[in-house]
């Protein structure tokens, strides 16, 4: 409630204000009259201008909803009614807000509908992915040829491509094409390997067809593939036919292969039965198309890996026997028995390599006799980081009274001390440097060194 | 009375504002830590794998779970946790270590997910199919292992 004093004060400046108007207006009259006139006018501009402005708001919001259909049916229904004054917008207003509510729902359905249909045909695909090819390559140079001394300087070393079709559940094959240039500087074509496989589980593939013989580790772990070896070049003693080998490296026939995982680890095992093998021209020839004589190449490797704290570790026994014969005027026959032992200690760090296969052949066409024969190598690796140093001895002493290594080229016994560094240019590539001593210890008895590089890379 | 009361006010500012949020991000932090952690090793439920067999199937030593063949494929989306936790190997020796196993043998090697979904999504769809994901993949698969 208001005091009495209170509504006095207020009594009193009422009368104040009425006596100052009363006294002061004839005199103002005509201007109050004008000014209040242009304060219409000026009412009347703003309110146009507001007209105006509620338009071009209306005009925009339209534009907006053509950009963004989800919105459009609110604010067209805003814009559809042109009569509607500045109310009309405030009308619409409800609907607008509710609808980005709905409208980004249907955006994120439809969003995960195709994110949906997109991973279904990207998981899809996994099921027919083609025919992956891949292989090896390698150039290289050196102060001497490896296959033929007479050459130095650059060279091709191979192209090696190799399939791995997927047939089935159970179905396996597996193509290899080689490519390299032979001693004479021709291109040298070979089909390396040509197997087809039932795998009846991890335990049991069998193979039919051509394949790299399974003795020791190298032949099979590496063969063409130069850029997956640590070293330049494969060890003398386990080389191909034609470039310095003495044991058969690829065969023809049937070949059953496994594995197993126990408690103590993993074991391995390859058995096989193949055309045996002849020498024609000095070389070892596995007799692609069958042999005359009937005679086999048969052989098994058993190889085991520990596992746990010995991973990385590996090793095993291979042997084969068979008969060959050569194709001198006077023919030989030889009984081949060989035996070999091996050893791998393969880690993130290390990577070395041990072989020794030892001859027990017997002459079946003369009078020679037995004949006992070994050879072998050591290779120590070190991986830190991009380069890997490695070291390797070779070692052959055969029996040159021996016609199975008389009648071959390069049946000679040596001896050879190589340094090498690898240094991975990145996972695909590497280049290798590697210096050597040779020793020719029988037939042309020979020292030599040889400086060689190579660029090897994997596709 | 007045520093009292402005040591109160500090205290109150740090209990109702600081603390709180404080304990918000250590919340939305930490399942985030742990899911960057997980990995969810996959397999169709037809498949009958034991964690250690993981390492062996994703390396091509073991292709079948009894009579069926297994297919094991890569995620990129959590390769290199996989790789990490379970191989223990990089990238470059698990391409290599893959190459030579499928010169040698004639396996191939597994084939490539792009994500989580696209992953779970190839799992699904037929037995013998295994791989890895990095959330929890609800029904229809197998988890043979968690890391």
């Amino acid at each position: 409630m208001p005091s009495a004093k209170s509504t006095a004060r207020s009594l009193c400046g009422l009368a104040v204000l009425l006596l100052t108007c009363a006294a002061s207006g004839p005199a103002h009259a005509a201007a109050d009259a004008d000014q209040v006139a242009q304060l219409q006018t000026r009412l009347e501009e703003s309110l146009k201008a507001i007209d105006q402005l509620t338009a071009r708001v209306r005009e925009l919001e339209a534009r907006m909803d053509a950009v963004q259909p989800g919105g459009t049916a609110a604010v067209a229904g805003a814009g559809g009614a042109p009569g509607a004054a500045p109310a009309a917008p405030t009308g619409a207003a409800p609907p607008a807000t509710s609808a980005p509510g709905a409208a980004p729902e249907q955006r994120l359905t439809s969003l995960e509908n195709e994110v949906a249909a997109i991973t279904a045909a990207n998981a899809a695909r996994h099921e027919d992915m083609g025919l992956p090819l891949h292989g090896f390559a390698d150039v290289g140079a050196g102060t001497r040829n490896p296959v033929n001394p007479n050459l130095h300087g650059a060279a091709v070393g191979s192209v090696d491509f190799y399939l791995t079709p997927q047939l089935g559940a159970h179905t396996r094959s597996l193509f290899e094409l080689n490519f390299k240039i032979g001693t004479n500087g021709d291109l040298v074509t070979a089909l390396e390997r040509a197997q087809l496989g039932y795998q009846f589980g991890d335990a049991a593939t069998v193979w039919l067809g051509r394949f790299h013989t399974p003795y020791g580790y190298y032949n099979t772990a590496f063969h063409h593939g130069q850029q997956i070896s640590t070293a330049l070049r494969r060890p003398g003693v386990v080389q191909f036919e034609t470039t310095g080998g003495v044991l058969p490296a690829h065969a023809v026939g049937l070949w059953l292969q496994g594995s197993s995982r126990l408690d103590l680890g993993r074991v391995t095992y390859d058995a096989y039965v193949a055309n045996a093998p002849r020498i024609v021209g000095g070389v070892l020839d596995s007799n692609n198309a069958g042999n005359a004589h009937g005679d086999a190449l048969y052989g098994g490797n058993f190889g085991y890996l520990p596992g746990g704290s010995l991973d990385g570790l590996r090793f095993g026994v291979s042997a084969f026997g068979t008969k060959v014969q050569d194709d001198l005027v006077v023919r030989n026959l030889t009984r081949v028995n060989n035996y070999g032992v091996y050893a791998v200690y393969d880690t993130d760090r290390w990577e070395n390599i041990a072989e020794y296969y030892w001859f027990d052949n017997k002459d079946l066409s003369g009078a020679t006799g037995s004949h006992n024969s070994d050879m072998g190598f050591i290779q120590l690796a070190y991986r830190a980081g991009l380069w890997t140093p490695y070291a390797r001895y070779e070692h052959s002493d055969l029996d040159q009274t021996d016609h199975y290594f008389s009648a071959q080229r390069f049946g000679n016994s040596y001896y050879r001390t190589a340094l090498g560094v690898r240094y991975d240019l990145d996972w695909s590539s590497a280049l290798k440097l590697e210096i050597a001593q040779t020793h020719v210890t029988d037939r042309n008895i020979d020292t030599y060194e040889e400086a060689l590089m190579q660029y090897a890379i994997r596709f | 009375m007045r520093y009292a009361s402005r040591k109160d006010s500090a205290w109150s500012v740090l209990r109702r504002a600081v603390l709180p949020l404080f304990a918000a991000l250590t919340l939305a932090n930490l399942p985030v830590a742990s899911r960057a952690e997980d990995l969810y090793i996959i397999c169709h439920p037809s498949v009958t794998l034991s964690p250690a067999d993981l390492r062996d199937v994703f390396l091509g030593e073991k292709q079948f779970a009894g009579q069926v063949r297994l297919l094991p494929a890569d995620n990129s989306a959590a390769r290199a946790t996989f790789l990490e936790k379970v191989l223990r190997m990089d990238y470059a020796k698990y391409l290599t270590a893959w190459t030579k196993k499928s010169f040698r043998d004639g396996v191939n090697p597994p084939t490539v997910s792009g994500s989580d979904a696209e992953a779970l999504e190839y799992v699904r769809r037929a037995p013998g199919r295994c791989s890895y994901i990095t959330s929890a993949p609800g029904p229809g698969v197998l988890v043979v292992a968690t890391f």
